[in-house]
């Protein structure tokens, strides 16, 4: 079947010719000087990225590219044949081209009903928003791993996932399924109407986010995507003045500081939209440091909730969060018959609604579900849990899926116990640990983090979903963190402006405040106060690594559907999915701003 | 059949380095399962496994980028890729935007390739070879993320690609001491074929555009030429996919004679005694289209028109994406000397 024959101009039989083809056959498109060089890399043979591919955003060893390049033959052979031979195919990590073109040729080793079952190849959907026979068999779950190779009886699966609306974009708003406020109902499916404002100012450079990530892990310094909106002279002018103000913070030089503070105010003045808002949120922060009148504004748990809620309607970021984060945890969750997940910051308990529906769907029944909910006190110690909880068991209920709910109140996820928590063994209850923003605060205290990646570990679980917010508001040098800070609320706020309706609702006034809040908690506090320590995926992807944990990939799979959910949802077309090796990032236009990761315990070898 | 491409596969793999192969035949399986033979795309998956970049205002090997918008309401946005002048480790926000100081600056406005279906401005391979436009002509490069095929067709691209020259030309930061923006077009496979046609309108519409640079640019007619009935399915590229591009660019109902595809057929414009700006074209040898890019060449020279031909007999698609070849280095040697010449 190897039919190597990069060697032999004479075109006859000679297989196994030598490894790391350098194409002889014309010298003269090879320059000598690196000819040398080639057959180094050819003879080291280690396990050593080749560097050219990866500045490409492929990472593939030295040593493998020869078996890449027959398995590449290979499936070409079989399209040839075939041409509609993977056109069900979930693909994971494109960047990782052996495990690609290795998962494709052992989807085709499976079981010949899994690709000629005529039912799957038939079938059509007619869907507006599908293009014909794509989601027809693939369960959209993800239950067809090709990585483990799981036999899924996918005839089966096909007749329930025919129509695969189940779980989707229907089932997102949860709000649907799962009774509230009338106001929220209305405002749910907004599509845009509104044309863009004109006068968006300048964004600005934004936070670090690692130029290489896709190469061979070499990222040296912090990059900054930024997105220019419209040059316009009083836009730089307030950028240049606030990025002064913040020099002169930083250099204790309160005087000219506070004359720079008012000059922003003024600037802010004549702006509008977007730009208005973000520098005026950034000025009162800044005056909040000048004047050390620190925000205490933490305090009421229910408000800031509220706020979330508003954010959530208004724009499609949590609602991505949550969706990305439940594809994972459904796949993970394929096999199991009793599952728990244990959610660090339950709040309203949006992202659980389209899980459990999804569950009921399940081919063979839903599994037995266990919700442990994790929550901040309340003001008059009201239990916000419980009341989350039960809502979420009345669904439960009306669907048939069996369900239990434990509601853990703390400040902080550092003093949770894993023992509290009822964990049963992995054989009889699948684990997943959800975290939707809720890492990053933990960076304000030192061992936090690691402590709660420790009692992670110890719930042994089959899955652990993370999002957080693509930016590094962390760094040491304030300045540095106020650059990036303005960076990405820029992108942020744009794309409220891009999405919302006009006139402005409440709910895009309350989602500006959640914001606004945020960027004071970046500006104006320190220390233990200063919870809003974002980092990017590739320091999360770093400390998740040395703590234990390896990437589970999402797939084409969730990636095209979260994309289908942005167009519906967020009625603008400055939302874009990314895929990074593995993890999915939601951003406007060319900014990432959230990603999503997901994990599970390094296997040891007792396992 | 199977035999057939066998052969045409190891054929290929003799005359490109292991790595470029395993890129190239990676893109060719990529896109084999992104078109349906109906001719719509599987947009999604094609996003999905495109590999990207962000730009970086942190300047690397001497070259940061930012984005911006060209066009707001239609979301065109283009990449600008400039020299970092060594001294700051970062770009400030308000030095973006800051007027270039040489006396001279060519600014290269790129359309990347992709067959009018693929790719995107911040494609890793297109951030990474613009990046290398920078350094090697001390230019200014803005890359257009123009809109695509099937969804957008004809003349969306050529449209985004002439809102863009506006752009660059309006820029009075881009200006070099004369005041005026020196501006080159350049582009490879389909963005090739943007280049000569955005060039033409600025023709018409008296932009001066100082040369025009065409990568293996995409053209084509109804007839079957002979490289495309040698070359068929040999090196990467068949017959089937260049129609099926396109039928997704093209109007419904048009045929390749349409002079977006063949500028020098039937259809074509009359190009004497219009200034048109000096061509540099690059054909790959064994690139199955060679002789469209051929003809297109002898048109530029039949109407009286300054062009240079590279031809560069053993290569295939795509070489210019990785520097482990002499055709990549020669032809950023030409592209160098073509931008300084006149500048």
């Amino acid at each position: 079947m190897n039919k190597r024959n990069h060697q032999d101009t004479s075109g006859g039989a000679d297989y196994g010719g030598l490894p790391g083809n350098l194409g002889k056959s014309d010298s003269s498109s090879m320059p000598s000087g690196k000819a040398k060089m080639w057959e180094e890399e050819r003879d080291a043979g280690t396990g050593v990225d080749d560097e050219l591919l990866a500045v490409l955003g492929y990472k593939v060893k030295s040593s493998e590219m020869e078996d890449v390049a027959d398995k590449l033959e290979q499936l070409g052979m079989f399209m040839d044949a075939a041409p509609n031979i993977f056109c069900d195919t979930v693909h994971y990590n494109p960047s990782d081209l052996y495990g690609w073109v290795q998962s494709m040729l052992s989807e085709l080793n499976n079981p010949p009903n899994t690709i000629l079952d005529p039912m799957l190849q038939g079938q059509q959907i007619d869907d507006p928003l599908l293009a014909p026979a794509e989601f027809s068999s693939v369960p959209t779950l993800g239950f067809l791993n090709s990585h483990k190779q799981r036999q899924i009886d996918t005839t089966y699966s096909s007749r329930i996932y025919n129509d695969d609306s189940e779980y989707d974009l229907r089932a997102i708003p949860g709000s649907a399924a799962y009774p509230q406020t009338q106001d929220r109902e209305s405002n749910r499916k907004r599509l845009k109407t509104s044309s863009r404002s004109n006068s968006a100012p300048p964004l600005l450079p934004s936070s670090p986010q690692p130029a290489g990530d896709a190469a061979a892990g070499t990222v040296s310094e912090p990059s900054r995507p930024i997105v220019l909106a419209d040059s316009q002279e009083t836009g730089v002018r307030l950028v240049h003045t606030l990025m002064a103000c913040a020099e002169a913070v930083q250099q204790e030089n309160l005087k000219l500081a506070d004359a720079l503070v008012k000059q922003v105010g003024l600037l802010a003045a004549s702006q509008a939209g977007a730009m208005k808002k973000v520098a005026t949120y950034f000025a009162q922060a800044l005056g909040s440091r000048i004047y050390r009148i620190y925000p205490q504004d933490c305090l009421d748990a229910s408000y800031s909730d509220m706020l979330q809620m508003h954010f959530y309607e208004t724009c499609p970021y949590l609602k991505f969060a949550h969706f990305t984060a439940n594809q994972a945890i459904l796949e993970a969750f394929a096999t199991a018959s009793r599952v728990h997940v244990i959610d660090f910051g339950l709040k309203q308990g949006m992202q659980w609604p389209a899980l459990i529906q999804a569950l009921a769907l399940k081919p063979g029944g839903p599994p037995a579900f266990r919700l442990t909910g994790i929550g901040p006190p309340q003001p008059d110690n009201k239990d916000a849990l419980q009341q989350v909880g039960c809502k979420l068991a009345e669904l439960a209920e009306r669907i048939g899926v069996e369900f239990q709910f434990r509601g853990f109140v703390t400040n902080s996820l550092a003093d949770i116990d894993p023992s509290m928590l009822d964990i049963l063994p992995p054989e009889e209850e699948a684990v997943a640990v959800n975290s939707v923003f809720e890492l990053h605060p933990l960076l304000a205290r030192p061992g936090a983090i690691d402590k709660v990646l420790s009692s992670i570990k110890a719930m042994k679980p089959k899955i652990v979903a993370v999002v957080e917010q693509e930016a590094n508001h962390n760094g040491p040098v304030f300045m540095d963190r106020f650059t990036e800070a303005l960076h990405y609320y820029s992108s942020l706020f744009d794309s409220l402006e891009g999405s919302a309706l006009v006139p402005p609702t409440q709910d895009l006034m309350f989602s500006e405040e959640y914001l606004g809040r945020q960027i004071c908690n970046v500006v104006a506090s320190e220390g233990t106060d200063r919870v809003e320590r974002h980092e990017t995926l590739t320091q999360w992807r770093t400390r998740m690594g040395s703590s234990g944990f390896e990437p589970v990939h999402l797939g084409s799979n969730a990636f095209k559907q979260a994309s289908m959910l942005l167009a519906l949802f967020a009625g603008g077309d400055g939302y874009r999915v990314d895929e990074n090796n593995g993890c999915l990032m939601l951003g406007w236009h060319t900014r990432p701003l959230i990603a999503t990761s997901a994990w599970q315990l390094i296997a040891t070898d007792s396992s | 059949m199977a035999g057939i491409n066998e052969v045409n596969r190891n054929e290929s793999k003799m005359v490109v380095p292991l790595n470029t192969w395993v890129l190239i035949s990676n893109f060719k399986l990529a896109y084999n399962l992104l078109r349906r033979p109906d001719g719509t795309f599987n947009r999604h998956l094609a996003e999905f496994l495109d590999r990207k970049v962000p730009a970086n205002a942190t300047p690397v090997d001497g070259v940061f980028s930012f984005d911006v918008f060209i066009n707001r309401s239609t979301s065109l946005l283009s990449r600008i890729y400039r020299p970092a002048h060594g001294e700051e480790p970062q770009i400030n926000i308000a030095d973006l935007e800051k007027p270039v100081t040489a006396e001279v600056v060519p600014v290269i406005i790129f359309f990347h390739g992709g067959s009018f279906a693929h790719s995107s401005a911040n494609s890793t391979i297109y951030d990474t070879l613009c990046r290398r436009l920078v350094g090697i002509c001390k230019a200014v490069v803005v890359s257009v993320n123009y809109r695509r095929a099937p969804e957008n067709r004809y003349p969306c691209a050529y449209d985004d690609g002439w809102a863009a020259l506006n752009w660059v030309n309006s820029r009075t930061w881009l200006q070099s001491k004369d005041s005026k923006v020196h501006i080159y077009l350049a582009g490879d496979s389909s963005g090739g074929n943007i280049v000569h046609h955005v060039a033409l309108q600025a023709v018409e519409s008296n932009i001066e555009v100082l040369g025009n640079i065409l990568l293996n640019p995409m053209f084509g007619g109804e007839e079957r030429t002979e490289s495309e009935k040698r070359f068929d399915g040999k090196y990467f590229v068949t017959i089937r996919d260049r129609d099926w591009y396109w039928r997704a660019f093209l109007p419904e109902g048009e045929d390749r004679d349409h002079p977006a595809c063949n500028p020098f057929g039937p259809k074509g414009k009359i190009l004497e005694g219009i200034k048109f700006p000096k061509s540099l074209v690059v054909v790959a040898g064994l690139d199955l289209i060679q002789d469209w890019q051929l003809d297109y060449v002898k048109g530029l020279e039949k109407a009286g028109q300054k062009v240079k031909l590279l031809y560069l007999e053993k290569a295939t698609i795509g070489f210019y994406l990785l520097p482990n070849n002499n055709h990549f280095y020669t032809v950023m040697d030409e592209i160098s000397a073509f931008v300084d010449s006149n500048c």
